[in-house]
Formats: C-alpha cells, structure tokens, sequence
C-alpha cells in the first residue's frame, strides 16, 4: 500500500491538472462570447410547470417571479400540488384571479417530482416548456437570454446558472461559493457539447423534446440529470446561457445539506447504472460524460480508502508509540519530530492548491463576484480545503443507500 | 465543435509538459539530497581511512588509547547526525531510490567503524561503553515502528546523559549485507530491533534509561 500512494498521488494531481488545462483552454478560446446569448427572433409560447410538495413558505414568491418575467408569451404556469399537508394548495388557489394564467393540478397521493411534472407537461400548450423548482425565482430578462437558443433545431434544452438566494450563513455562502464554480463549468462544458445536467430550479425544454425522450424518469431521484442524459442519448444538444439566472433556496444547516446531496449522488448513479451501455457511444455521454462521472466516484473512492487507511495507521502508530513511551518514561513527541522534510509531492501539493485557488478567483472575478471581502477571504480556503473534502463522504453514503435501494428524497 | 474538442487533447499535451516539469524538479530535488548525502558519505569514509590508518600507525610504536577512542566516538557522533539526515531525506523520498545505496553504504561504514571500535577495545582498557542497536530497515510492522521509535528516543537520552561515554552505533540489521548478517548471526541477534550492549547484553524489550544504564559497566 505503501509503495504505490506516491503513484496514487501522482494520478491525482495528473487529472486536476488536466480538468484545470481543459477547462482553462475551453474558456480562453470562447472568452470572446462567454456571455453573449442568440438573438430573441422569434417568441417561442412558453408554459411553466411547478411541482409543489409543502412549499407555503416560497410558492408564492415563486409564482410573482415567474409573472413577473419580461416575455410576451408566456402562455400559462401550472403548479402541481402534490398533496401537500401545509397551505401549498390555499396559497396558490389564492393567486388564481390575480393570475389569469395560473393553474394548479392537485394530487389525491403524492407522485413525487417527476411523477408530478409528466402530469403537467402533456397538458402544456406551448412551444417550450419551463420547469422552475417551487423555491426558485427566475430572474426577469432569463427568458429573452435563453429562448433565442432554440432557433437551433438541434436544442432540447437550456439552462442558465442558479444562484444562491438565502446566503445569509456561513455553510449557504460556501455552496454560493460552489453554484458559482459549476455555473462557470456548465458553460465551459456547453462548447464541448457535454452539459450533464439542466437544474431543476431553472430548465427550458422544447416540447417535442420532452415528447421524445417520453417526459421524466419517475424512478430516478434526480430526473433533471436523467432527463439531460436522455436529451445527450438522443442527440439533442444542451445549451447555458451565463448571462442570466435563477436564484434558490439551498440548505442552510449541514444536515439538509448532506441529505440533498446524497439525493443528487444516487441519482446519479441511477443514470450511470441506465445508460452504462452508452460508453463509449452515443457522442460526448459516452465518451465524457458518463466516463467523468464514473471517475469522479472512483477518485472519491480511493480519496476516501486512502484518507481512513492514513487516519488509521496514524492512529494505531501513535497508540502503539505512546504506550511504549509510558513504559520507557520518554516524552511522546520530541522537538525534532515537528522539524518536516517536504517530498516533492508536498511542493506539488502546495503548487496544485494555489492553481485551484486562482482558477477559483478567475472564475469568481469573471462573473463579477466582489473577492477582496473579508468573508471570501477566509470562505475561499475553506471551501477547497474541507467543503469539497465532505463529497467523498457524501458519495460513500449515497452507494450504500444505493445499494440497498433506499431512495430517501428527504 | 470538431475544433472545440480538440481542446481534450490539447489540454492532455499541456498537462503531460506540466507535469513532465514537476517529476523533474522532484527527481532533481531528490538527486540533489542524494548528492548532498553521498557528498557527507565521502568525507565520512575519509575520516574512517584516517582513524584507521591512525590506529595501524600507533600500533608501530605506543599505542594512544585515549586519542583512538576520542576519535572514534566523534567519528561515531558525527555519523549518527548524519544518519538522520539521512532519514529525513529517506522519508522525503518519493520518486527515486538512490538513497537506499546511500543507506546501505552508512550502514557498512558503521560495520566498519564497530570492527575499528572492538579492535580498540581488544587494545586498551578504556572504560567506554559499546551500544549498537540493530533496527529494522525494511517494511517494520506497526509495532516494530513504534519501538524503533522510543528505542531511537532512549538512546538518544542515554546519549546525551553519558557523552562520550558511549560509543552509539545504529545499524540496519536487514539491509542484505553480508557484512552485517555475519555481525548479527555471531552475535546471535535473533529480533529487530535489538539493542547490545559491549556485545555481552541484547536487550529486546522497553526500558526506561535508568534501567538501561544499568547494563553499562
């Protein structure tokens, strides 16, 4: 075990210096039209459909932000409640006369997300067909930057970056932190046709589309990354426009957190597991995108092996070492033990750290985050030392969930 | 998107140069610490000829028994901060293995400096103290790991309480040399790590420094 950690290493540094090339190579050629979008010609009908399960508390915000959007032909937002047991279904009925084309469609028994949304879909009578999470709020210019995408035939779907809307606590502000880096990273993977997923709290879909990938996969607990795979399988490409957005609701405690993500990991390995025949076929799902997620759940594997098999001989060998120092009455630890030798993989290391924090302050400063702030001072360090660090541990959970078929949403 | 793909390749070209350029600073870094080593065995071997050659020559007429011991415990102490340079270094080590030949070279001139040191002994009647400890080089267990490490703490303690009472020799017992085979199979050392004491007593288990003292004559 020993012997092969420094080529383990080794491997590890080789692929993020890769992933960090790649990426840095695919922004520095499309710089020029990172954040330009195609022009609005023509106003493609839109219907918005929102899956609703006990959301009383943002239903409505959600509901004013969607009419709120500046496009002339929004043709309806239906909401489906989901047989919620809060005043979900009052809030909306509420709204009703307010908002001529609010609709809502009760559930007798809860379907689940996708199970609500491929109620509604069928039932929309636009070209393009809006998916906006309950706790979620379009920005108001989202449709004219994203709609102009579909007069490309080959769209099926476009999405755009979500921000975090709740940052008022450290661990919000460490994932704003991360929605910023993976919207940078959507739209960098756009130009190589290899967007993995069109997020839930904002997610443009031509009908036809829709209608032939047979809607949403009821039994995937991230239909969103399954619908875009799907889309990937049958050839419709996925487009992002970074100049607009939707703000969410994310996890404010560490609980929740770990609860959504572990969510998102299973999902995701209901798709690997779906569409494992897709390697190495089917253009950039099989060549890329299924390949890079499979390596990133190996990386995090081995990550994670490595990290216990190191805690545990530390910890063995330090028990050991002090026992034998308490029988031989000698001090634990002696000044020359603190004195540190670093091999070139600790140079390595360190250089590869300091690469991960500038591309994190590029990526930062090219979407027009302010840096010099006290707070991402000291948020931009932890994030990439301990936030990313818990995913691992995240994953592990979610394949053993997996395993045993327990498909938790909350 | 034909041309935007090949930014996979590019980007693989630009990560093999990248990272071609640090394994060579690392192979250079580790070549440059062997250097420095092999540059302290060098001088090391030299003094060892020279107490040697000092001893043969004292032979020809009286023999000074205070200087050969004084030299031979400094030589000793030189070493043994040498040694653990030499661990460090080791320790650091992640892409090449020169520095085990450099062990293995240390571990004979120890051999070397023990021969010199029982010849002396055989001529004067200095009462200094022989203590060669036998470690284990090669993959030692958890445990054999975390003895090594308070025998190593002990013996320095014993150092610096008795000076240059003590002549203080690690040897790697496991470092296939002939040399030290034959060392530990006549001295009978059967366990790793041992510590002998003017090769009369091996003491194998956890000792306090009073009580190791106590084997000193």
């Amino acid at each position: 075990m020993v012997d092969i950690l420094p080529l383990v290493y080794l491997s590890y540094m080789f692929i993020s210096i890769y992933m960090l090339t790649l990426f840095l190579i695919i922004y520095f050629r499309n710089k020029h039209r990172f954040f330009t979008n195609p022009q609005l010609t023509k106003h493609y009908s839109v219907s918005f459909i929102t899956p609703a399960y006990n959301e009383q508390d943002t239903i409505k915000e959600t509901i004013e932000h969607v009419f709120a959007i500046d496009y002339d032909n929004i043709e309806e937002l239906i909401i489906i409640n989901d047989n919620s047991s809060d005043n979900t279904k009052q809030i909306v009925e509420s709204l009703l006369s307010k908002y001529p084309k609010l609709r809502i469609i009760n559930n007798d028994e809860n379907l689940g997300k996708a199970g609500g949304l491929n109620k509604a879909w069928p039932l929309t009578k636009s070209e393009l067909v809006a998916v906006v999470d309950a706790d979620s709020f379009p920005k108001e210019d989202s449709l004219k930057k994203m709609v102009g995408f579909f007069d490309n035939p080959k769209v099926g779907a476009v999405t755009c970056p979500v921000l975090v809307r709740n940052k008022n606590t450290f661990w919000a502000k460490l994932q704003h932190i991360e929605y910023i880096a993976i919207s940078f990273g959507r739209k960098l993977l756009e130009y190589v046709d290899a967007i993995y997923v069109t997020p839930g709290p904002l997610a443009l879909y031509r009908k036809s589309a829709l209608i032939d990938i047979k809607g949403f996969d009821e039994n995937n607990m991230t239909e969103d990354i399954e619908a875009t795979w799907h889309l990937a399988y049958n050839n419709w490409d996925r487009k992002m426009s970074l100049d607009t957005g939707v703000s969410s609701q994310v996890p404010t405690k560490l609980k929740p957190w770990f609860i959504q993500r572990r969510r998102w990991n299973i999902g995701g390995l209901q798709c690997i597991t779906k569409y494992w025949h897709a390697i190495g076929k089917k253009g950039m799902l099989g060549t890329f995108i299924i390949p890079f997620f499979i390596l990133n759940m190996f990386l995090g594997l081995v990550g994670l092996s490595i990290f216990f098999y190191l805690i545990g001989t530390r910890l063995i060998s330090n028990y050991l070492s002090v026992k034998y120092s308490i029988i031989a009455n000698t001090p634990f630890i002696t000044s020359e033990q603190f004195i540190i030798t670093p091999s070139i993989l600790n140079y390595l290391g360190v250089i590869l750290f300091a690469a991960g924090l500038i591309y994190l302050l590029l990526i930062l400063s090219i979407l027009g985050e302010r840096i010099k702030t006290k707070e991402n001072i000291l948020n931009l360090p932890f994030y990439l030392i301990f936030y990313l660090i818990l995913y691992p541990f995240i994953m592990i959970n979610a394949i053993w969930n997996f395993y045993r078929k327990k498909y938790i949403w909350r | 998107m034909t041309s935007q793909k090949s930014a996979f390749w590019q980007a693989f070209i630009v990560t093999i140069i990248i990272f071609g350029i640090g394994v060579f600073f690392g192979v250079v870094l580790e070549n440059w610490r062997t250097n420095q080593i092999s540059d302290l065995y060098q001088q090391s071997e030299l003094e060892l000829l020279d107490i040697k050659l000092q001893s043969e020559i004292y032979t020809l007429g009286e023999f000074d028994c205070d200087q050969a011991v004084q030299e031979n415990i400094k030589f000793a102490d030189k070493i043994f901060q040498e040694a653990k340079i030499l661990d460090k270094y080791e320790g650091a080590s992640r892409l090449t293995t020169n520095l085990r030949i450099q062990h293995k070279k240390y571990d004979l001139l120890r051999t070397n400096l023990l021969l010199n040191s029982i010849k002396i002994k055989e001529k004067c009647t200095n009462d200094y103290q022989e203590v060669v400890y036998f470690y284990q080089y090669n993959e030692p267990t958890f445990e054999t790991k975390a003895k090594q490490n308070v025998f190593s703490k002990i013996l320095s303690e014993l150092k610096e309480q008795k000076g240059y009472e003590i002549l203080l020799i690690p040897i790697a017992g496991d470092n296939d040399i002939s040399a030290v085979n034959l060392l530990t199979d006549e001295y009978e050392i059967e366990q790793l790590p041992t510590i002998m004491i003017n090769r009369e007593h091996k003491i194998t288990n956890i000792l306090t420094v009073d009580q190791l003292s106590t084997y000193l004559q």
